[in-house]
């Protein structure tokens, strides 16, 4: 490995493993909504950069690359969609998750769909599902971090991998939410420096954009075509919409990222962050896709083509920008890493442990479990990468069909519609992953030529809107609930007397008396 | 245009094009949020 990139490298570690540190003194562990929110203090530009840079995973430099170089022009619906994902989550549901979050109390965004949608059912099945394909998401994290640094440094796999995951595990573990927002935030900025930089240079090298696709044209114009190489996806609107789909609505069904509009300062944020949001995607999102692409003339014949932008990198940049692009990657892959674990952790001690095993645990003994249990994932995490499962990162983009299948009528209808009761959030978030997981694994979209994204989304939305409306009657939404929705509708600071209202609180207790007075 | 398809050229150029109309209506019609939480009143 040179020596530059070892020094870059070593100054990117040292920066995130420094801002751990820094969370640390800045208190941010001191209690649990600090551990798990930040203390509700983040502003709009570390909003929208951690935003971004947690949704943005590894898949971007390494999926991405991967799906430009073999299906041409048609990699692009991906991006065209991901483009809108920041302000459409923060329009939609930003401003109002903040507030609505803030009255129930709620400090995960599982306990907020429980507050929201009162069952013990709610946080169970919800928890479970969130740990069970988030931990598949870290997972592919963890291996593509393991196998770019291995590549990269020439170091043993296992040793990159534990450079790589020890550091991840480190500041998370110290700071928390605070600590993994902030080096998100610093994570944004390597992101894009390293992949203008690569793309800057690829288009040099061909002589820019029209030669480029000029040079596509006679090696097979079907690249060109937005239908894919081959035209294989001529036609194939239910493939359109979930690609479009996957990645700008998509994202609002994301427990990881959506519980960042319930760290926001204030609901206001929601407002600045979504414009940071657009201009950072503007310049990152397509970038990678089309560096895929025109890895395609710069090296007809590459045998991994998910290491298509490391391979351009290391062919048409200097060792110092290599560097540069090297800590993006890194950059890329942590900056989710972090997130999920931390994610994980939290719903695993709050939503499971504190919830249904140990009720009277005091924040101390929370951010202690909490810590404790991003350890272990973190460790269980390592041992599974080490046998570097196969077709890793076709599971990402599996995963969050998933993911925002299951979960975005609930987090959506939550703050925008009064009708969305118990039994309707339930059979939604169930009908979505069960859907979305069967079309995939049963292979049923390649025979329909539809998404999976798209197919579970529309069951999950059909199942929220008649389940709700055949059950009004029987599990009407409570009142105190509507009560909390129609103040985190309007503007204006939230009435001291609703800030953490005591009927969310007593929520749990309310339906085990119910349960008892039943029996 | 730079020798694509026009389909192509619309997709990779429309898309963006259409997400800053977006935010700036987001922009627009959000514009009073900060205002009224200064004064922290609805």
């Amino acid at each position: 490995m040179s020596p530059v990139v070892t020094i870059f490298l070593v100054v990117y570690y040292a920066i995130v493993v420094g801002i751990g540190f820094w969370a640390v003194k800045k208190g941010a562990a001191k209690n649990l909504e600090g551990y798990l929110l930040g203390g509700r203090q983040i502003g709009p530009l570390v909003t929208a950069m951690t935003l971004q840079a947690t949704s943005m995973s590894g898949y971007m430099f390494l999926g991405a690359g991967s799906a430009g170089y073999t299906t041409g022009y048609w990699a692009i619906w991906y991006a065209s969609g991901d483009i809108g994902g920041g302000v459409v989550n923060l329009s939609i549901i930003g401003r109002r998750m903040r507030k609505l979050s803030k009255i129930m109390g709620s400090l995960t965004s599982i306990e907020y769909l429980e507050n929201r949608y009162p069952a013990a059912a709610t946080r169970l099945i919800a928890g479970l599902l969130s740990v069970f394909f988030l931990f598949f998401y870290v997972l592919a994290q963890f291996i593509g971090g393991g196998k770019g640094m291995a590549l990269v440094t020439g170091l043993p796999y296992w040793v990159a991998l534990l450079i790589a995951v020890g550091i991840i595990i480190l500041y998370t573990y110290l700071g928390g939410y605070f600590a993994v927002a902030w080096t998100d935030f610093f994570q944004s900025a390597v992101m894009i420096i390293g992949v203008v930089w690569i793309f800057s240079a690829a288009l040099h090298y061909l002589g820019g954009f029209t030669a480029v696709n000029n040079a596509f044209a006679k090696i097979d114009p079907t690249y060109l075509s937005i239908w894919g190489k081959g035209l294989g996806y001529k036609g194939q609107w239910g493939q359109v919409a979930g690609a479009v789909l996957i990645f700008s609505v998509g994202y609002m069904g994301w427990p990881h990222v959506v519980t960042r509009h319930m760290a926001m300062k204030d609901p206001k944020t929601a407002r600045t962050a979504g414009l940071y949001s657009t201009i950072w995607n503007l310049f990152f999102v397509t970038s990678p896709y089309i560096v895929g692409i025109l890895a395609i003339v710069i090296l007809p014949n590459l045998k991994d083509p998910e290491l298509a932008i490391f391979s351009v990198a290391g062919k048409l940049l200097p060792p110092a920008v290599t560097g540069i692009v090297m800590a993006a990657i890194m950059a890329a892959i942590m900056s989710t890493a972090d997130s999920i674990l931390l994610q994980v952790g939290t719903i695993s001690s709050r939503d499971i442990y504190q919830r249904f095993f140990n009720r009277n645990a005091n924040d101390k003994q929370m951010v202690m479990v909490s810590r404790l249990l991003i350890l272990s994932i973190g460790i269980i995490g390592y041992i599974v990468a080490l046998l570097r499962p196969p077709g890793v990162f076709a599971i990402v983009v599996f995963t969050t069909s998933v993911l925002g299948s299951a979960f975005l009528p609930a987090y959506v209808c939550a703050v925008w519609w009064k009708k969305a009761n118990t039994p309707g959030a339930i059979t939604s978030m169930l009908g979505g992953a069960i859907v979305a997981f069967v079309w995939k694994v049963a292979a049923i979209d390649s025979a329909t030529a539809i998404h999976p994204m798209f197919a579970g989304l529309v069951v999950s939305i059909v199942l929220m809107i008649v389940v709700s409306l055949l059950t009004q009657k029987s599990s009407p939404v409570p009142k105190h609930i509507l009560k909390a929705m129609e103040e985190a509708e309007s503007l204006g600071d939230i009435p001291k007397d609703m800030v953490n209202m005591a009927e969310f609180a007593l929520n749990a207790e309310a339906e085990e008396i119910k349960k008892l007075d039943q029996e | 245009m730079f020798g694509l398809p026009g389909t192509t050229v619309l997709v990779l150029f429309g898309f963006p094009i259409f997400w800053i109309i977006y935010t700036i209506i987001f922009l627009i019609v959000s514009r009073k949020w900060g205002k009224v939480e200064k004064g922290g009143k609805k």
